[in-house]
């Protein structure tokens, strides 16, 4: 028993190693690419800071300042012995720490993400489900007409659409921003999310505002996600239908609803998470467009004002940081089929 | 059954949450300020690194400078912090006698010795906006001796070159390198040397009427009114920009009274906005120019014929009359517009026969291929599809190669580019040789001179009688004589067909509240909100 146990300890020590080695060549290889091709971009960042006036010896100053006049290697270098000292560099965009930007950023963009993966779940597989029990009828052609929708009309329209008919028309949303600004600043940013600050402050004026203004952009994400979830959903679910098993179950004459939720439904549980995960990593990685729209200052809107500047600090620092998303949302997919699929143990 | 009660409390959840919860806010707070805009170039707070418009409009409001223009006749010059200066008899130096009693927002007195080392500090730090008092001639290491403050309220500027006074005292008023800075705040807060440029970064240490409550890149700037002000309390409590780049976006939002300015609107959408009872539309013409610049590296725009040909095949009046409306006045001139010294328009006009002629004598009978880089945003984008299709006339076939302001002008920087579609020039000072000392003048056209801050430069036009003319004009001590002169250079500058020909003088509008008062947009950008306040 025991060296059976010290056996498998030493299994999953090593394909614990293995899969770290493999996280951090990834990590790596990403860096690596995301260098090189940035200091291949027609984007200079000496020109983003000293202004398209300015003469030629400011112009070197502030290259030479920058560390651009040692070879890509060295810079290169330079950087990964700063990123193990935790330190991703000072981004031009807002002289701050890369790392203070995007522990500011983040949250905004966590909490817009994690609203729209609620909705595009809670709509997305319900419809999924209804559909693919109604196949080829009126309803699964209705819930296809809906996802084809959403997925094919740009996120941008529905954006401006959102807009114009619930805030400048209804009045119901609070238009662009996290908050409306006569609230700005008045709880003091304990978690950087801020529906939960207000919540924690206490102040339902701030956290009525916060919620008037995340609604109508995250269930527009959510529309988005829900389009691509209920698709998904339907095709597996089609799938799963077909399944003998399914048709022992109608024999043995087990209620329908028994039989699509806790039969069928219940093996689509593990493709399902991948999709959702990935769907979340998507929503993490930034909308770009909705946050442009909405002056929503998520991680998205950084990411893309960092890299039209060539502000290679900040973008590598966002790049990596999508990287660690993508890995651990994969590895949490990966520990939650071994919680619902027994074979994958 | 547990799976299909976790999905239904997901439903919930999502219908909960596409429930409003907040009816938004009607108006703005009657005593706060909210202007959107894009402030996507806001990377420094520093004036002496600061560049672009967005910074200017705030650091004029975080501080002070010893001089202003009269936004309504910009060419006169209004005490600030300078209660009064004089030039001296040989022009040589100005002496400025700088106010008492006033404090800066830290509560240190501003001393004229606080003003010295501002402009000194500029020019040791020798950032963006170094490069206009190194055209005077100051560097860093005779600075120190030039610019002094010999008591607490004297400041003394003498010129290292001669030149024309008003010119300086211009470059005061609009150059936000010339804002006085708290000398003791900004030390205190050096590191490496830098004469606390990381620091004022994102911070502020300055005399003006709002003090910088809290900058978030790409989000809002928020300041707050500084009751010590030395003209008196400002009547807003708190000035808001916050960073708003869509268009449409912003136009629901001011129409809505969310916010109380909107800037950098499209033009469908301010015209949309002229609808709106509840808004006022005001342009305030900048000195900034919209031209066409060709590089006379290129030997075929190095040929005078073929550079009289292009002027010809810009249709000026198309393209003022349909793009430019609220981004721009037709103006072929390089000296801005409403100037003494401007002269009439010369009447350019788009005339493709002409321009074949032209061609056709130069060698190019049958045009050429050729390229024009521009921004990829509205108008720049809109002028060169319109040059595209003018020059596609006369056989020119030119591809459109857009980018960020980055790329283009950075092409324009290494001289590597045959048309920019682009906007520049100087133009901040009510002076001809603002516009000339950007657009025209070149003393040294070597690549190794890399003039990159003179677009003459960067066009490779060389013209030793224009710099004489301009080097003369500015050092004339006669104004009659030196508009005569100024109108000489024009002249010149027409027959011997520069690099680049204006279109269009920018025009910045803006969207406003009806309700606010004494909201006066200056031609420098640097405009005053310490008189605004609403009326309800």
């Amino acid at each position: 028993m025991s060296a059976s146990h010290i056996h498998v300890s030493g299994q999953t020590l090593r394909a614990a190693g293995q899969r770290l080695a493999t996280v951090l060549a990834t990590l790596f290889g990403l860096l690596v690419l995301t260098f090189f091709i940035g200091r291949v971009m027609p984007l200079d960042p000496v020109l983003a800071i000293v202004g398209p006036d300015a003469d030629h010896s400011t112009y070197q100053q502030v290259f030479i300042r920058l560390g651009l006049d040692r070879p890509l290697y060295v810079q290169f270098a330079y950087y990964v012995r700063d990123l193990l000292h935790g330190d991703l560099g000072n981004a031009l965009l807002t002289g701050h720490a890369v790392v203070d930007d995007i522990r500011r950023v983040m949250p905004a963009t966590i909490e817009l993400a994690t609203i729209a993966i609620i909705v595009g779940t809670g709509v997305g597989v319900p419809l999924g489900v209804y559909a693919a029990t109604r196949h080829g009828r009126m309803a699964d052609q209705v819930v296809r007409l809906i996802s084809l929708f959403g997925y094919s009309v740009p996120v941008f329209w529905f954006g401006m659409m959102g807009l114009l008919v619930f805030y400048s028309w209804l009045g119901w949303a609070g238009g662009s921003g996290r908050i409306d600004l006569a609230y700005d600043g008045l709880i003091d940013s304990r978690t950087g999310f801020l529906v939960l600050d207000a919540l924690l402050a206490g102040d339902w004026e701030v956290l009525a505002s916060a919620l008037s203004h995340i609604w109508l952009p995250a269930c527009i994400l959510g529309l988005h996600s829900m389009a691509y979830i209920s698709r998904m959903t339907r095709s597996f679910m089609l799938g799963q239908l077909k399944q003998e098993y399914i048709i022992t179950a109608r024999v043995k004459g087990l209620p329908e609803r028994t039989i699509i939720w806790r039969h069928a439904f219940r093996n689509i549980l593990v493709q399902l998470l991948t999709i959702v995960a990935l769907a979340y990593g998507s929503l993490l990685e930034g909308a770009v467009l909705i946050e442009t729209v909405y002056s929503w200052p998520g991680f998205g809107s950084y990411l893309t004002s960092s890299l039209l500047l060539g502000d290679m600090n900040a973008v590598m620092g966002c790049v990596l940081l999508i990287g660690i998303i993508f890995v651990t949302l994969n590895l949490v997919a990966d520990a939650l089929y071994r919680v619902f699929d027994p074979r994958t143990r | 059954m547990r799976f299909a009660k976790l999905l239904s409390a997901c439903a919930v959840a999502a219908a909960l949450a596409a429930v409003p919860l907040a009816p938004a806010q009607a108006a703005t707070p009657a005593d706060q300020l909210i202007i959107g805009m894009s402030m996507n170039n806001l990377l420094s707070l520093d004036p002496a690194a600061a560049t672009g418009n967005d910074v200017v409009e705030i650091d004029a409001n975080l501080y002070d400078a010893l001089v202003e223009l009269d936004p309504k006749n910009p060419s006169k010059v209004l005490p600030a912090l300078a209660e009064s200066w004089a030039v001296s008899d040989d022009n040589k130096t100005l002496t400025f006698k700088v106010r008492k009693g006033v404090k800066f927002q830290s509560g240190n007195p501003l001393t004229a010795d606080d003003a010295a080392w501002s402009l000194q500090r500029v020019l040791k730090l020798n950032m963006a906006l170094a490069s206009a008092w190194k055209s005077y001639g100051f560097t860093a290491q005779n600075v120190d001796k030039l610019i002094r403050a010999t008591d607490p309220t004297t400041l003394v500027i003498e010129f290292p070159q001669p030149t024309d006074p008003k010119m300086v005292v211009y470059s005061l008023a609009t150059s936000v390198s010339a804002n006085v800075l708290d000398r003791k705040k900004v030390m205190e807060n050096e590191k490496n040397g830098d004469l606390g440029n990381a620091w004022l970064t994102t911070h502020a240490a300055g005399s003006g009427p709002f003090v910088l409550n809290d900058w978030r890149a790409k989000d809002a700037l928020i300041a707050t009114r500084f009751d010590g002000y030395w003209r008196g309390a400002p009547k807003l409590r708190r000035v808001i920009w916050r960073h708003m780049t869509e268009s449409q976006a912003l136009r629901l939002m001011i129409g809505r009274g969310d916010i109380d300015i909107a800037a950098g609107m499209s033009v469908p959408d301010v015209e949309a906005m002229k609808r709106d009872a509840n808004v006022k539309i005001e342009s305030v013409q900048r000195g900034t120019l919209y031209y066409v610049a060709v590089s006379m590296k290129d030997p075929r725009f190095a040929n005078k014929s073929v550079r009289l040909a292009l002027r010809n095949l810009i249709d000026y009046k198309g393209i003022n009359d349909t793009v430019m409306p609220n981004y721009g006045v037709l103006h072929q001139r390089p000296i801005s517009l409403g100037l003494p010294a401007t002269l009439p328009e010369p009447g350019y006009k788009l005339d493709v026969d002409a321009a074949k002629k032209l061609l056709a004598a130069a060698g190019y009978p049958n045009g050429f291929k050729t390229t024009i880089r521009v921004l990829s945003d509205p108008p720049f984008i809109n002028i060169a599809t319109s040059l595209q299709a003018t020059l596609a006339k006369a056989g020119i076939e030119a591809s459109v190669i857009s980018g960020t302001g980055n790329q283009i002008y950075g092409a324009m920087r290494d001289r590597s580019f045959e048309i920019v579609v682009g906007r520049g020039g100087g133009g901040a000072e009510p002076h001809p040789h603002s516009s000339l000392r950007a657009l025209i003048y070149n003393p040294d056209n070597s690549d190794a001179a890399k003039l990159t801050n003179f677009q003459g430069w960067r066009t490779s036009f060389y013209s030793p009688k224009l710099n004489e003319l301009i080097d003369g004009a500015l050092i004339e001590k006669n104004e009659v004589k030196q508009k005569e002169m100024y109108q000489e250079i024009q002249r010149v500058y027409d027959s011997e067909v520069g690099a680049i020909q204006p279109v269009s003088q920018m025009v910045d509008t803006v969207v406003i509240r009806k309700d606010i008062r004494n909201y006066a947009g200056h031609p420098s950008a640097t405009t005053h909100l310490r008189d605004v306040f609403k009326q309800r």
